[in-house]
């Protein structure tokens, strides 16, 4: 009796178990849909994260906005900060920058922490404890990672002199237009960018094509780590038929070559000491400019701020 | 059990249908014009007056040249959709006045996409009862992409209502010869949609030929396989021409008296033949090969008539036109942070965005449906399966291909995967029926379970239902018209796709939410580039009252003084660009649904 009682019990749950199984999806989705609008910060609380940010905000601070794509916030954060998100951009060293203001929202769905964790909080250190503005969580960061700038080419391009060199002949130098140069073939100008994702403010440099290649000369360059970083803009990076572009860096120690090849996104980098302050020379060729248009930081780094 | 529906579900049908068109016109005027559809809408005014033309100068109009003139303007894709907005235009917003022009264009496509609820009760009323025809017929537009892509003056919600349409008619005709020629006729109207219908015959034939050998004595038997034989005799033919004269030979050697023309004639001449022979001989196993005959007859025919582009020049262009959709470009597009360019692309990609988009509520038991229908159909092939899940069965077999076919086909690594998940929407009406089968099973489950009466059952599929619904309902109004940033609940809605990484949005329709703030702040006749929208599309925002008639379109950031910047992840150098060209990282204003920024607007701090 019991034991029939019981099997016509299982059988009965059974048969309700897809009508169930159906209902809890649909109330989870429905659940999803009500509380994710608790997520979205208001207006307030963006203005009241920005005044306290702009209350304590100090030369080289800089705002990260986690996850990347959260940018409603540079409707809110006043130009004078400059605002990082992008993807990828945890792993951006940001040596510019002593201190990271860390805006968050970890109440949105699939905030990647798993990579903010990795790439982002090694080398720094929270400055003070996280605030809450709503559902945003504003946190200060001392960047273990950053470094003085002593020289930044693209700051520094007004004292630059621009040519192109060709084999067997003599330089011939590029006409100053507005705040760059433009050469017969090939140019060169400070300008916003993007190099795999991320927003560069760079030398923006199109090589002549061919074997000559555009040179350019400041006279003096200050004592530190020469750090030269190249990278070819926007989707013409991952490209697969398109030249290599060659980078030579000569420098009163010596010289340092890069060489941006085909299908690269993203920058190469390499340094180099700089002991002793004097003249540096960056030249770029490409066999054919195509396509290859170039964007190139070079600074001179110091110690730790 | 007679496949025809009665009389109430027709009604039921009718209404449904009638509900669909009044939503997807009342709800229609928010919805942006994707960047195709100015294309669209451009090509059918010309092909409007094409037909004024030929209605006062009929020899005018018929001639080489002036088709040539009227038709080569977006000839990618084929007139029937184009045709009738074109008309619809010309009637009710340029003669009547009674809507604005897009409404206009739109109301085609609209009607269109108002057979897809109509015919999925029909089928599943017809096959499981009519909970289950309601539930499918409701839950196919409560899916938030499906219901934009409803609104376009486009081909994607067009060819899969076509395409529903033929195999609905296909599975009727199989046990009703009259609704053959219909078959036909529907088939031909489908080629005349968009490409995709090219692969009906690849789907429907084994059915037909299958279902014609198991209803067909030996002599039909017979006959059917002499076909075949005329099939693959055909075959090598081609093949052998194929290799004699080159690919290009092939088509430009191509002329009325020609081995070409004589290949295909021998070949439409023996099929037709034989399958009159069978017709004569074999009654019953025709009435399954009927719905083939005439779609082999009648959709060519069709299919040529009603696209004067190809008239005088029918091998040259259809080559033109086939070409260029075997060999389409690879448009961006972003998948877990990664953007592909370029073939191979994930094998698995479809399903997962089709996961992705729809709401859980309804995936569940579209999944669910979809994998039941498929262990019964291979019960017919295992005595296991069968066992345990039952058989399939031809209505079976053919649901199931049909809910995967559309799905598989762009899952293969070459195909070109951008547009979201419009290129396999032609599976999703077959999937909503599948899922509603699920729901009535579950539901019908319920009484016994609960203890409750019989009779309380249509209580209980309406609860259940609704519930089920609602979750789609509510994210379909939310997104609203921004259909194609949409995203379910698996993908953690719209900004849980933003941190996987996945495409924010496409077709640059969504440039609709920053524009009253364009109207109330522009200055007049200022420079307004709208990145992402072509010339066409800004012509039709303004002269459909969307954006003030004083603002000019700039070619980009550098010759504009106001820049909306739709968010791509391939697109991110185009807002650097504004950074650049303005001076200033910061925007003014934007479209950010969720959180997620969609369009962001800079302006020009001073003018020059």
């Amino acid at each position: 009796m019991v034991g029939s009682a019981f099997l016509r019990d299982r059988a009965r749950i059974r048969a309700a178990i897809p009508a169930g199984v159906f209902a809890l999806v649909a109330l989870f989705g429905l659940g999803f849909q009500l509380h994710l609008p608790r997520a979205f910060p208001s207006d307030a609380d963006y203005q009241a994260a920005v005044a306290a940010i702009a209350a304590e905000q100090a030369p080289g601070d800089v705002v990260l906005l986690h996850p990347w794509w959260t940018e409603r916030a540079r409707l809110f954060l006043p130009a004078p900060i400059p605002v990082v998100g992008y993807l990828g951009d945890t792993a951006d060293d940001l040596v510019a920058h002593p201190r990271i203001w860390v805006l968050a929202n970890e109440h949105l769905p699939y905030v990647p922490d798993a990579d903010f964790r990795a790439h982002f909080l090694p080398d720094r250190t929270p400055l003070g404890t996280p605030r809450q503005f709503g559902p945003l969580t504003l946190t200060a960061y001392r960047n273990g990672r950053a470094r003085t700038v002593r020289f930044s080419a693209v700051d520094a391009l007004a004292s630059a002199e621009v040519s192109v060199e060709s084999p067997g002949s003599a330089a011939v130098p590029c006409p100053r237009t507005g705040d760059g140069f433009a050469c017969r073939a090939g140019r060169m100008e400070p300008a916003w960018h993007e190099v795999l994702y991320q927003p560069v403010r760079c030398l923006f440099l199109l090589p002549p094509g061919g074997p000559p290649r555009i040179a350019v000369r400041f006279p003096d360059v200050p004592t530190g780590t020469l750090l030269l970083e190249a990278g070819i803009t926007w989707e013409h990076a991952w490209k697969h038929d398109r030249s290599d572009v060659q980078l030579v860096l000569g420098s009163p120690t010596g010289i340092l070559h890069l060489r941006l090849p085909q299908a690269h996104e993203g920058f190469v980098a390499g340094d180099a000491p700089m002991p002793t302050s004097g003249p540096v020379t960056l030249t770029v060729q490409a066999d054919d400019p195509h396509e290859r248009e170039v964007c190139i930081r070079l600074r001179v780094l110091g110690d730790p701020p | 059990m007679s496949r025809a529906p009665d009389r109430i579900d027709r009604r039921i049908a009718l209404a449904l249908g009638l509900v669909a068109f009044v939503v997807l016109w009342a709800t229609e005027k928010a919805v942006g014009f994707v960047r195709d559809e100015s294309v669209y809408f451009a090509a059918a005014e010309q092909f409007a007056r094409w037909w004024a033309l030929l209605f006062h100068q009929p020899s005018a109009a018929l001639s080489d040249r002036v088709i040539t003139q009227a038709f080569d303007f977006n000839h990618e894709h084929p007139m029937l959709m184009k045709s009738a907005f074109g008309l619809s235009n010309a009637l009710f917003a340029q003669t009547l006045h009674w809507v604005r022009p897009a409404t206009g264009f739109r109301l085609p496509a609209f009607a269109v996409a108002a057979t897809i609820p109509a015919l999925l009760h029909l089928w599943g009323s017809s096959l499981w009862g009519r909970r289950v025809g309601l539930f499918a017929a409701l839950s196919f537009f409560v899916v938030p992409r499906q219901f934009f892509h409803a609104h376009l003056a486009c081909f994607d919600m067009p060819v899969a209502a076509m395409w529903l349409g033929v195999v609905y008619l296909f599975w009727r005709a199989e046990e009703d010869l009259r609704l053959a020629p219909w078959t036909g006729l529907a088939f031909g109207l489908a080629l005349a949609t968009k490409h995709n219908a090219f692969f009906l015959p690849v789907v429907l034939a084994p059915f037909g030929v299958l279902a014609t050998w198991r209803a067909g004595g030996p002599e039909a038997r017979k006959l059917l396989l002499r076909m075949g034989q005329v099939a693959v005799a055909a075959a090598v033919y081609a093949a052998l021409l194929l290799v004699v004269l080159g690919r290009e030979g092939l088509v430009r050697t191509w002329a009325v008296l020609s081995p070409q023309t004589f290949g295909v004639l021998a070949l439409v001449a023996a099929l037709a033949a034989l399958a009159w022979q069978i017709a004569r001989t074999d009654r019953a196993a025709f009435v399954p090969l009927a719905p083939l005959v005439a779609m082999g007859l009648l959709g060519p025919v069709v299919f040529y008539v009603h696209w004067p582009w190809v008239w005088y020049h029918p091998v040259d262009r259809l080559a033109w036109y086939f070409d260029f959709h075997a060999t389409h470009v690879h448009y961006a597009w972003t998948y877990f942070g990664e953007v592909l360019r370029a073939p191979p692309f994930p094998l698995t990609y479809v399903f997962i965005v089709t996961a992705l988009t729809l709401p859980v509520s309804l995936l569940v038991p579209m999944t669910v449906g979809l994998v039941r229908t498929w262990l019964r159909n291979l019960g017919d092939l295992l005595p296991a399966l069968a066992r345990r899940f039952g058989r399939g069965g031809s209505t079976e077999w053919l649901l199931g291909v049909n809910a995967l076919f559309s799905i598989v086909l762009i899952s293969f690594p070459d195909v070109p995967h951008f547009g979201g998940v419009k290129h396999w929407l032609p599976s999703m009406p077959f999937l909503a029926l599948l899922g509603a089968r699920e729901v009535d099973r579950a539901v019908a489950a319920l009484p016994g379970a609960l203890g409750l009466p019989e009779r309380r059952v249509n209580a209980l599929a309406v609860g259940l239902g609704a519930l089920l619904l609602l979750p789609g309902l509510t994210a379909t109004a939310h997104v609203h018209p921004y259909g194609t940033s949409a995203y379910g609940e698996l993908a953690g809605g719209i900004p849980g796709a933003a941190s996987l990484g996945l495409q924010r949005q496409y077709w640059s329709n969504n440039v609709t939410g920053v524009l009253p703030w364009i109207n109330a702040n522009a200055r007049p006749g200022e420079r307004v580039w709208l990145h992402e929208v072509n010339g066409l599309s800004f012509r039709d925002y303004q002269r459909n009252g969307m954006l003030r008639v004083d603002v000019v379109p700039a070619g980009g950031p550098e010759d504009a003084d106001l820049a909306a910047v739709q968010y791509h992840q391939e697109f991110r150098e185009q807002e650097v660009l504004v950074w650049q060209a303005f001076g200033t990282a910061v925007p003014l204003t934007g479209l950010y649904l969720d959180e997620t920024p969609q369009v962001i607007v800079y302006r020009r701090p001073t003018r020059r």
